[in-house]
């Protein structure tokens, strides 16, 4: 995949239709690939929420994409997209050694939601419960989505973009004295 | 009615019925001498037997990907070996080549050389302190005490070239922090020469020992299938018979220029997981040796005034310098806008920091993919149908940090 880093406009042809793997998902999921882009050599493929199960069932069984190295919910408050919340998968082929990220927009800005790759990578499992308990994205489909770093009864998303970090309320608990001592104050 | 049942003798089995029992659930942890951390581990217990076993996670959880979000690349990467505290430079490694990635920044041949010389280092160090608190869980405690005695040699050697025994910053995006100091290679040969035989010592103490062996051989395996679904990576993955090794097979630092084998199990077992980090113990000697006898010669930082601070003896008595090094520190230095993902083979496996850049001086997302997060996944996998003892062997066998656990 050469060093043709400076970006998408100037490849002399899109990534989409120059990478072998890219060119076969196009013709399974069709519309569903909303686009694909090369930095720095790696490539990663925009496909659209109703697809992505489609997409990495395909990748897995007919292109040997067969371990789910990590998800990762991105919040792109700050970022020039027309979206809010993204989730990133990086996939291994550990045959030939290659890698590819798909990343699929949510929807809704509010109510961030994906579909849940669990049935397809089991590995899945707890990297989506993490974007959850960190970025409040909803995985449908997931055998059991809960708070896995956060502690529990936590409010909020930590890392979303507007969650203020100096602003933790620092969870104090109080103790009634014990019978028969007499209170400090009497 | 009551009075004639109790003329029967109670051992009667007719009188008893069948035996009632009830499946327990058993806490383990967080505070646990066996769970290496904070982990908690949530068993369903049929007896010895165990039905389910979960392991829950969370407790060393300290935000440390958003902080990096505040901070500049160079004041995010001391963050980086707190998540791993027992192979920081692996972890400085894979982030200084995840934001050399995003800057298409080239260091020195004697850079990558050295890099990779204490990533090897590193790699030791980490079996080290795993095999010595695995024989520990499995009642071995004199192999602690020979892994702990070279360890200490090893921490000496980092305290001496980056300052700090354990938490050591040393990589930095273009370089290192400082050239190592003179006798470095001297030190360094000391302590590779003759750690073959070392390896041997702990070999006699373990391999062939039928306690041991009968602890480990066949017990909680892992099939190459389960390994990948599930995202395992590292020694757990190639004692199962799949040899992927991110230095062989994305070479990343030079590696490719390094002779070495990728050794492999055939089992999954706990053994297995055992010899292949025994054998990647010599290979990475092996690797350390090459780098040391290879070191070339020339400069140790990039060539990227942009990045790299300059040298310390200039701010003494040149006004640009010290105006250059304070802007780089302060402000810190912006990285193209775009996205990248590094992973390197750590001693644990795929570590991988994702890394999004929106063209300012501090990263915009940083995604840690730390391999003892997915690794652990497993536990629940193999330990399923096993007995209650030997969750505590599997845990010991599948290496985790919770500080990266939990980030």
């Amino acid at each position: 995949m050469g060093e043709e880093g400076q970006g998408r406009a100037e490849a002399p042809e899109p990534i989409e239709e120059r990478d072998p793997d890219l060119v076969l998902l196009r013709v399974r999921i069709g519309r569903g690939l909303l686009g694909a882009s090369e930095h720095r050599g790696q490539i990663s493929a925009r496909v659209a929420p109703g697809s992505l199960l489609d997409a990495a069932r395909f990748l897995r069984d007919e292109r040997g994409f067969s371990l789910l190295s990590f998800v990762c919910g991105v919040d792109c408050l700050e970022l020039p997209v027309p979206y809010r919340f993204k989730v990133a998968y990086s996939l291994l082929n550990p045959e030939k050694s290659r890698r590819l990220r798909l990343e699929t927009p949510c929807e809704d800005d509010l109510a961030p939601a994906a579909p849940s790759l669990c049935g397809i990578w089991p590995g899945a499992r707890l990297h989506e419960s993490e974007a959850y308990d960190l970025l409040g994205i909803v995985f449908e489909g997931h055998p059991g989505l809960e708070r896995i770093l956060t502690p529990e009864g936590f409010e909020g998303h930590p890392h979303r973009k507007d969650f203020d970090i100096s602003a933790e309320p620092v969870a104090f608990t109080f103790r009634d004295a014990p019978a028969g001592k007499p209170r400090a104050a009497e | 009615m009551a009075a004639q049942v109790q003329e029967r003798s109670p051992l009667d089995s007719d009188m008893l019925g069948p035996i009632r029992t009830e499946t327990m659930t058993l806490n383990m942890g967080p505070q646990h001498p066996s769970t290496h951390g904070v982990l908690r581990v949530v068993l369903e217990l049929d007896g010895e037997t165990v039905l389910s076993c979960e392991p829950v996670i969370g407790y060393l959880h300290t935000g440390i990907e958003k902080s990096m979000e505040e901070k500049t690349y160079n004041k995010a990467l001391p963050m980086t070996d707190r998540m791993d505290y027992l192979a920081p430079m692996s972890n400085n490694l894979g982030f200084v080549l995840a934001v050399e990635k995003l800057l298409a920044l080239e260091v020195p041949r004697r850079c990558r050389y050295l890099r990779v010389l204490l990533a090897e280092m590193t790699r030791l160090n980490s079996h080290l302190v795993w095999l010595g608190t695995h024989a520990l869980d499995l009642g071995a405690m004199t192999v602690f005490l020979y892994c702990f005695r070279e360890r200490e040699q090893l921490l000496r050697i980092f305290e001496k070239v980056s300052g700090v025994r354990m938490m050591t910053s040393y990589f930095r995006v273009g370089g290192v922090a400082r050239e190592p100091y003179p006798a470095f290679h001297e030190d360094c040969r000391r302590f590779l020469e003759p750690f073959s035989e070392r390896v041997d010592e702990y070999e006699e103490l373990l391999t062939d020992n039928p306690i041991y062996r009968r602890r480990a051989r066949g017990v909680c395996p892992m099939t190459a299938a389960q390994a990948l679904a599930l995202g395992v990576t590292g020694p757990l993955l190639r004692a199962c018979g799949v040899a992927y090794d991110i230095r062989k097979n994305e070479p990343y630092s030079g590696y490719e220029e390094f002779d070495f084998e990728v050794p492999v199990g055939e089992r999954g077992d706990i053994l297995d997981r055992y010899l292949v980090r025994i054998a990647e113990m010599r290979q990475s000697r092996r690797i350390a040796m090459q780098a040391l006898e290879g070191m070339p010669e020339g400069p140790l930082m990039a060539d990227n005034p942009k990045v790299v601070p300059p040298p310390k003896e200039q701010l003494a008595h040149d006004m640009e310098a010290l105006i250059h090094h304070f802007k780089i520190f302060t402000e810190g230095y912006s990285v193209p806008e775009g996205e990248a993902y590094v992973a390197i083979e750590s001693p644990r496996g795929e570590l991988g920091y994702y890394i999004i850049s929106d063209g300012g001086p501090s990263p915009y997302k940083v995604k840690v993919r730390a391999p003892s997060f997915s690794n652990l996944h497993a536990l629940s996998e193999i330990t399923r149908g096993g007995l209650m003892g030997d969750v505590v062997a599997a845990i010991g066998s599948i290496d985790i940090v919770l500080g990266e656990i939990d980030r």
